[in-house]
């Protein structure tokens, strides 16, 4: 299975699939290869809970191709818990910015055509 | 190496364009080439600047142009970098004119793309974005630039009337410019009753789709002063990269490519942000000229939106922000965009700038990027 399919299967169970860089201890998302502040190749594999607070988001009333169906709908940008980490995704259910205040408690749940699907915990 | 002068430049007017991206494409070179006052055998090669031709059936676009110029035999080189495009292919032929290559070459930058329609070219420009992360999920650009405002607004004392300014503004620039897409007189009230696109931003906070072409010719100073005429030095030029996702970025209310960027051309040039007499800057979105003019040195961390309010950005005020109308007025053709940044700074410069002339202006700034700054380039030009 590819790191990328790894990463997706990980998803689907609430997880997120990382990169910790064995000479520094960073942490990079699965696709990243060379660490981002040493720039070392060692990494190893550390699977954190999808869970954190919303760092911030929109609520798309005009959407790209294959999307009209969900609108409105939210894309958001998820704050993980205890990391350095932001991971994006997809959240309906979304209509007014009083839904989702900065801060908001939420959590990856799935993956499908809509990529990484994010919910108000 | 070699100083490094712009020569000529022209542009089609931005918008709706009825005829074919190779059309435009020439139409805005001629331009350039009659504003030089060259021959077009002058001309040793071309840098060509798009995105999407595929969407109006024509890739590979250099050939097309060189032979309508009637210098077939001349190599060309299509740069592709989303809506920083432009600016790339002008840093690619100011570093070959820098480095003695060339002496004398073409850059012309285009997009055509408003006959597919909002919805398909919404999904185009989402290619432009980290797909996986962003595009996948229903991110559009607007969506992106609207995460990036709702961060703005919940870090730093602003509002989205503030935001709305800035669109108002640029109408009132792009009124002046006689290529602008939109030449509309707009108010506050009219941003924010505007229909919602991605919250927070509304459609009045979002510049056009545009077709359009800008071109400028680019020469040694040597064949500058050869052949006479107006011209303009480049005297700054960088480069800089951020994550491709805005999840990457540390603060997401500032695009680290454009201080790095602007850091380069500022040193090349030996100045500082406040030597700087205008500067085009790359509002796709209201809340892109403010953090622009953070990240390029004009005002401190959460002062731009201060400024904004108190009109220091406007026209002959404090320093003159787009004053061509920007991406918000002029339009955003998405290839030909940096390319025109430089049109307007020439015209600027050489005092061909009519009703919205930046009085006494001595040098001007380009700022372009793209996707959400992914990618930038800076360049910095002095009137000789």
């Amino acid at each position: 299975m590819s790191v990328k399919e790894q990463f997706i299967e990980n998803v689907k169970e609430g997880k997120v699939l990382t990169h910790k860089c064995t000479s520094c201890g960073l942490l990079h998302l699965s696709n990243v290869y060379y660490c981002e502040k040493c720039g070392s190749k060692g990494f190893e594999d550390s699977i954190l809970a999808g869970v954190g607070s919303i760092a911030t988001y929109t609520i798309i009333t005009v959407a790209p191709a294959g999307f009209e169906k969900y609108t409105p709908y939210a894309f958001v940008i998820l704050q993980l818990d205890d990391t350095n980490l932001r991971i994006s995704g997809f959240m309906s259910g979304i209509t007014t910015p009083a839904d989702l205040p900065v801060g908001t408690r939420a959590k990856i749940v799935d993956f499908d055509e809509r990529g990484i699907i994010i919910e108000k915990q | 190496m070699e100083k490094v002068c712009v020569l000529g430049a022209g542009s089609t007017k931005y918008g709706k364009l009825a005829d074919s991206i190779g059309d435009i494409t020439t139409q805005a070179s001629v331009a350039a080439i009659d504003s030089a006052g060259i021959d077009p055998k002058d001309i040793k090669a071309a840098y060509i600047s798009n995105v999407f031709g595929v969407a109006d059936k024509q890739v590979h676009l250099g050939p097309v142009l060189m032979s309508n110029l009637g210098i077939s035999d001349k190599p060309s080189l299509s740069i592709e970098s989303a809506c920083g495009s432009g600016s790339v292919a002008f840093r690619e032929a100011f570093a070959n004119v820098a480095a003695g290559f060339y002496d004398c070459l073409i850059v012309s930058g285009v997009e055509k793309v408003t006959h597919t329609g909002t919805d398909w070219t919404t999904t185009y420009f989402a290619y432009c974005s980290d797909f996986f992360y962003e595009g996948q999920a229903g991110a559009s650009f607007p969506g992106l630039f609207a995460s990036m405002a709702r961060a703005y607004l919940t870090e730093f004392d602003a509002t989205e009337e503030d935001f709305a300014k800035v669109a108002v503004k640029n109408h009132q620039n792009g009124l002046l410019n006689p290529k602008a897409h939109l030449q509309k007189s707009i108010t506050i009230d009219d941003v924010m009753n505007s229909a919602v696109v991605a919250s927070p931003l509304k459609l009045y906070d979002c510049c056009p789709f545009s077709d359009g072409a800008s071109s400028v010719v680019l020469c040694s100073e040597k064949f500058a002063k050869a052949h006479g005429g107006d011209y303009v030095e480049v005297i700054g030029s960088g480069r800089g990269g951020s994550p491709a996702a805005l999840q990457g970025r540390e603060h997401m209310t500032t695009i680290p490519s454009t201080k790095i960027a602007a850091k380069a051309a500022y040193d090349m040039a030996g100045i500082t942000a406040r030597d700087i007499d205008f500067a085009e800057v790359h509002d796709c979105f209201t809340i892109a000229e403010v953090v622009d003019t953070e990240d390029l040195g004009f005002f401190a961390k959460g002062q731009g939106i201060q400024a904004i309010r108190e009109d220091r950005t406007k026209l002959n005020s404090d320093i003159s922000i787009n004053p061509s109308g920007g991406l918000k007025s002029k339009g955003h053709p998405i290839g030909a965009t940096g390319v025109g940044q430089v049109v307007e700074v020439f015209d600027q410069l050489t005092g061909k700038a009519g009703a919205r002339t930046v009085k006494d202006a001595k040098i001007g700034l380009t700022h372009n990027f793209g996707a959400t700054g992914a990618s930038c380039a800076v360049h910095i030009f002095q009137s000789v």
